[in-house]
């Protein structure tokens, strides 16, 4: 099966090589036409992982309307640009064709999640989203990692798992696409909030009771979203919490080390390379949370260390002079 | 239906379901055609216990039945097909029967009191005084929104017409409705309730409908009924069916739909795909139903409060049954000019995708598109129920989302809503149930509230997300003007009015009737914004 990945970023090119590696012809979208003939002539990415050795089925192009002529896309462009992208391959895409996205974010603008955005700009209905604890690093690596690929549409679930099962890369199917995208998107918050807690030295008593209790956050969200809570005790919600947060590979978790130690967002963005998508999506759950009256402290304190004046000292201050109560209050189990 | 096309579409129907258990069969564990044809019976038994014994068509199908029982036991697998196909064919006889005396003879049965008002005094003509008069009929209703889309359409492939469901009158005013548009018969699936009034089984003909019997329970039948939907569709008729199933009881718009027959029309677009049809589209056409007072309003609320999900699917004694109810109210509403207002939304494809007046279907953004993309796999249309109930699901949503659009508001609505809000208001925390019973503390509101309030809500839902359409009462910036109509409109049908003015205050009397109309405005997140109420 001819396959496209859109977006030759670290985690787009490693998803393509494990389908490439799978026997598949692959498609790898770029707009950076110097990074496609880099490429095709080395079989290396310049830019990203730029040691792994790429398979011989594996082509970069700058083409998009190529890049939709495959029956399965793989859609890797960070939250903020997908709408750009998937607008203008709106232009090219037939309703046959499936768009599975693999971008762990929100629309800041809407709050709208990443497939809601794919099915607001294109024909295309057969959507998945694919999540879960997968360090593109690791993966490239060929060290063993398992993914959930949701879907509502069966035939997306039996493709990707065709191309993209392989004897290092477990491919879980599930049918919560909303559970499977707000558990992708909101553990980057708490990654960044246990980078807060590696960067001070906290310890892991503090970081398990910040997974758990933004484990709940999660749930909490996706349960207004519509999610099925038991998603989030899966691969795209504990797994991917307990991935990010523990990895300091994490870019999330850098952005929150840095904070630790007094930098501000404005500087971190500055100095790092790759987008950490924590510090968009928090605004997004912020304004979402907001408009909803939700209650989420974690996401909120990371919010407002992030993106208004509070310090971490304050910030970790606040939310552990909180009344505890039921652990489970208000979620619907 | 054409009478050529009757005895086509019950051969085609009866092989078509004899031929899918069939195959099933050939791979399903034993017994798989046994225990479906035992499945019909059992069903089947269980009715006609419940039924008059003395009626001849209860008779005739205690009569149909009684072999089956001996020849199950010895049955080989071509007797247990043979089985299939007579319990089929029973059946689709029973579906595509015209009203004939035999079915009339079961709803006066059904009905005891009352009939002859309606068969002597008075022909359905001369009730809704169409024949002479065609024009006077047509005074009292208001057709909106995409008419000439929707004509347009017609050439292009084959309509299947969706509206809200509130009354038993809905069928009648839409039939009335697409012939003063002057378009060809819609087929539809009437209730065998319905038939019980002849000014509606009169109807019923001119709908071509068939006849849906909601008694029987038997898998069969529903899947019968489906089939008989997709194969009239792919005959090219226009069909018509309520997608909320039922009447609605709490009086909102449908906020979820059912979607058995909603899906038959993407079965119908995959068969004429494959049959290589020249028009094979079919295009899904929302449209909404609005009355300033609902025939049936007070049978339905009570309905839904006696036990919010557990209300009758088939109600046979509420105010349609009663003829007399049925003139009084059509009366009332003429002299008082209250249109009835038939709102038709932008057409969508069977997938839910907009369409063009040429009948091309539209992505999200505009561009044109091949629908038939959506059904392919490996460049060749296949059925797959499984995809096709997810896109029937989103379909259903984009129904959803326009009954929304187009409900047309009118002043009984917006003053119920409003006078519910100041109900609740003035009894924080009180049960809703004990609220609409004793009415709480407050027996009146000042007029001045009842305006402001009126106020409040109309412009919380001017500032809605999706807001919906005013009705033309509502089309004044005169808030008395609005209230006093809706108060006036109260007066003149229910039992007991909503509610009343004395003096310079407004009685809530009929509290269920403030939460039946007020419902109407439900799905505009009113109470979120709003602040109290809901």
């Amino acid at each position: 099966m001819n396959v496209t990945v859109i977006g030759a970023g670290s985690w787009g090119t490693t998803l393509a090589k494990v389908i490439g590696e799978n026997g598949h012809q692959v498609l790898l979208w770029s707009r950076d036409r110097d990074q496609c003939t880099a490429i095709n002539k080395s079989h290396r990415n310049p830019r990203y992982l730029k040691k792994v050795k790429l398979p011989a089925t594996l082509k970069a192009t700058h083409d998009l309307e190529r890049a939709c002529s495959s029956q399965l896309i793989v859609q890797v462009v960070p939250s903020h640009g997908t709408r750009r992208v998937v607008r203008r391959m709106g232009e090219h895409l037939r309703g046959d064709q499936m768009i599975v996205h693999a971008t762990k974010g929100i629309e800041i603008e809407t709050g709208k999640r990443m497939s809601q955005v794919i099915r607001e700009e294109t024909c295309v209905r057969k959507v998945g989203v694919l999540s879960g604890p997968n360090l593109a690093g690791e993966l490239a690596q060929r060290k063993p990692a398992g993914t959930l690929v949701a879907s509502k549409f069966k035939e997306v679930l039996e493709v990707s798992a065709a191309v993209l099962h392989s004897p290092y890369f477990r491919v879980y199917s599930g049918d919560d696409v909303i559970g499977a995208e707000v558990g992708g998107a909101f553990k980057n918050i708490i990654a960044v909030a246990a980078g807060i807690c590696d960067g001070l030295q906290l310890g892991d008593n503090t970081k398990a009771l910040l997974l758990t209790r933004g484990l709940r956050e999660m749930a909490m969200l996706g349960d207004t979203m519509g999610a099925q809570v038991v998603t989030f005790g899966g691969l795209a919600g504990i797994g991917d919490l307990m991935c990010t947060c523990a990895s300091t590979l994490s870019r999330n978790h850098q952005v929150g080390e840095r904070l630790a130690v007094g930098q501000r967002r404005t500087q971190i963005e500055k100095e790092m390379d790759m987008v950490a998508e924590g510090i968009k999506t928090s605004r997004a759950i912020h304004a979402y949370a907001t408009h909803k009256g939700l209650e989420l402290p974690i996401a909120e304190t990371v919010y407002r260390l992030l993106h208004s004046r509070l310090g971490v000292k304050r910030g970790i201050e606040e939310l552990m002079s909180r009344p505890a109560g039921d652990e489970f209050a208000e979620l619907h189990l | 239906m054409r009478p050529e096309d009757k005895e086509r579409i019950q051969v085609e129907v009866v092989s078509r379901i004899v031929e899918r258990h069939s195959q099933r069969a050939r791979t399903a564990p034993e017994g798989y055609l046994e225990s479906l044809v035992n499945d019909t019976l059992y069903h089947e038994r269980l009715r006609l216990e419940k039924e008059n014994s003395k009626l001849p068509r209860i008779k005739a199908d205690k009569a149909f039945y009684r072999p089956f029982r001996k020849r199950l036991s010895h049955a080989s697998g071509s007797d247990l097909q043979q089985m299939l196909e007579e319990q089929s064919r029973h059946f689709i006889e029973e579906i595509t029967g015209h009203f004939d005396d035999q079915v009339y003879r079961v709803a006066t049965a059904a009905i005891p009191t009352g009939l002859g008002v309606l068969t002597h005094a008075m022909s359905p003509w001369r009730l809704l005084a169409l024949k002479d008069q065609r024009s006077s009929m047509s005074d009292h209703m208001e057709i909106q929104g995409e008419v000439d889309h929707v004509r347009a359409l017609q050439e292009k492939g084959t309509l299947v017409v969706v509206p809200t469901h509130s009354s038993n009158l809905d069928s009648i005013v839409i039939g009335f409705v697409w012939h003063l548009m002057g378009m060809p018969p819609l087929c539809y699936g009437a209730g065998l309730n319905l038939f019980s009034n002849p000014m509606m089984s009169f109807f019923m003909h001119n709908l071509g409908a068939y006849k849906v019997d909601r008694r029987k329970g038997a898998g069969l039948y529903k899947e019968l009924l489906k089939e008989y939907a997709t194969c009239s569709m792919e005959m090219g008729y226009h069909n018509l069916f309520f997608p909320g199933g039922t009447r609605s009881r709490s009086g909102a718009v449908e906020p979820r739909l059912k979607k058995g027959l909603l899906g038959t029309s993407i079965g119908a677009y995959v068969g004429n795909l494959l049959a290589g049809k020249a028009r094979p589209n079919l295009y899904v056409v929302p449209c909404t139903l609005s009355y300033k007072l609902v025939l049936e309003g007070e049978t339905l609320i009570g309905d839904h409060l006696k036990a919010v999900g557990k209300s009758r699917y088939i109600i046979e004694d509420d105010e349609f049954s009663r003829p007399r109810k049925i003139l009084h109210f059509m009366n009332n509403l003429i002299s008082l000019d209250a249109r009835i207002i038939v709102r038709f939304s932008k057409p969508l494809d069977v997938f839910g995708n907009r369409v063009d007046p040429e009948g091309h279907s539209l992505d999200p953004r505009g561009r044109r598109i091949e629908p038939q993309h959506y059904v392919m796999r490996d460049g060749v249309p296949v059925y797959d129920g499984q995809r096709d109930a997810q896109y029937t699901t989103e379909t259903a949503a984009e129904i959803v989302r326009a009954f929304h659009r187009d409900n047309v508001l009118m002043s009984t609505h917006v003053v119920a809503h409003a006078l519910y809000r100041l109900l609740r208001a003035a009894n924080p925390g009180m049960d809703i149930y004990r609220l609409l019973r004793s009415g709480g503390e407050m027996p009146s509101f000042p007029m001045g509230d009842v305006h402001a309030e009126t106020e409040r809500v109309l412009t919380a839902l001017k500032e809605a997300d999706n807001p919906p359409q005013f009705g033309p009462d509502l089309r004044t910036t005169d808030t008395q003007e609005i209230v006093a109509d809706a108060l006036k409109h109260f007066a003149i049908y229910h039992t007991q009015p909503a509610a009343r003015r004395r003096g310079d205050r407004v009685f809530h009397e009929d509290r269920n009737l403030l939460l039946y109309y007020g419902n109407r405005l439900r799905g505009y997140d009113l109470g979120r914004r709003m602040g109290g109420a809901r």
